[in-house]
């Protein structure tokens, strides 16, 4: 199977971020989202879509720990 | 041996006084100190100064200066030789390291054989990674583009040679390294190998990759270190950039250590 080229590339990412601004606008809620899954599903290999969705839970977790909302457990507080 | 110059007669003027130690620093700070002393001297002692006993006041001053200024050549010579011979040293290692470390034997997206030497005499920023990437390799070799783009537009500057190396190298063949290369910029190299090669290049530049499990298309992603190299124009590791360093960074980087260079080969 070949590499994506440059516009296949584009395509995918393109997909991608349709994909995620719809997230973003539903709060995370996938089933408003399935058209643009799908699309976002056939513009690019399986591979990277595991990938992004990994990346996406990555960034979101990242907003959450930046705006604090992760304390840490009393019992490591105290030691 | 200053003291058979100055004794006994400066001692017997210098009695009333505190003899400051007869300090040995080179030249400067000893005469600064007679200087004090003879301004000391009050109008009375004039007579005697003009004496015949022995050489005169001044002549001692200027054979302790003199002697002095002998010590001090003496010392910075020395000093210089120990740079010289500590530089030539280091520009030895240097040299064996240009040769020796971080050679390789890879095919370019021509099919070309090309090794380390090849590449000697120009600047290369070189990048690792793989073309069924998703976004870190064109990202980075965007940006990397970008920098050769900048500084080729300045006239005066060297042209800084652009190269991409696969950690892949059991899909990344010669075919598949030329229609990814293109994408980016003209003289973009691509290279690739065996799976030796590769290992042998990547050790050299302590790049680490890991490919990862491949699904039912067989397809699967590299896991790899992510750092755009600059070599010298000696073919000596010189700087490497991480993908928090934007193209306007590098470039700049770039271009001081263009100012800077000197090399060691030749």
């Amino acid at each position: 199977m070949a590499a994506p080229s440059m516009k296949e590339r584009q395509a995918c990412w393109g997909a991608r971020d349709e994909y995620w601004k719809c997230l973003d606008e539903n709060t995370e809620d996938a089933s408003q989202c399935k058209k643009l899954r799908s699309s976002f599903e056939s513009s690019c290999p399986q591979q990277w879509i595991k990938y992004f969705d990994k990346r996406r839970d990555y960034l979101k977790f990242k907003e959450k720990f930046e705006a604090g909302q992760f304390q840490p457990s009393k019992t490591t507080a105290k030691s | 041996m200053l003291l058979l110059i100055w004794a006994p007669k400066a001692w017997h003027r210098l009695s009333p006084l505190k003899p400051p130690a007869l300090l040995w620093t080179p030249g400067g700070e000893a005469v600064h100190v007679r200087y004090r002393l003879l301004s000391r001297q009050g109008p009375g002692e004039r007579g005697r100064q003009t004496q015949p006993q022995g050489p005169g006041f001044r002549t001692r001053l200027l054979i302790t200066g003199l002697f002095g200024a002998g010590l001090g050549g003496a010392w910075l010579a020395a000093r210089a030789e120990k740079e010289r011979r500590r530089q030539q040293q280091r520009t030895e290692a240097l040299r064996q390291a240009a040769v020796g470390q971080g050679d390789f034997s890879l095919l370019d997206h021509r099919g070309q054989a090309r090794c380390k030497a090849d590449f000697r005499g120009q600047w290369v920023l070189m990048y690792f990674g793989f073309t069924h990437c998703p976004d870190i390799c064109p990202d980075e070799l965007e940006k990397l583009v970008q920098v050769v783009q900048e500084l080729e537009a300045e006239p005066g500057l060297p042209p800084v040679q652009p190269v991409f190396i696969t950690v892949d190298p059991e899909r990344d063949t010669v075919a598949a390294m030329a229609r990814y290369v293109q994408d980016f910029h003209p003289r973009l190299l691509g290279l690739t190998g065996s799976a030796e090669q590769v290992a042998q290049v990547s050790r050299s530049y302590r790049v680490y990759y890991s490919a990862g499990p491949k699904d039912e298309d067989q397809d699967y992603v590299v896991d790899h270190s992510i750092a755009i190299y600059l070599l010298s124009p000696d073919g000596l590791f010189t700087d490497y950039y991480s993908r928090a360093r934007s193209a306007q960074q590098i470039a700049d980087s770039v271009r001081r250590h263009m100012a800077a260079f000197r090399s060691v080969l030749h």
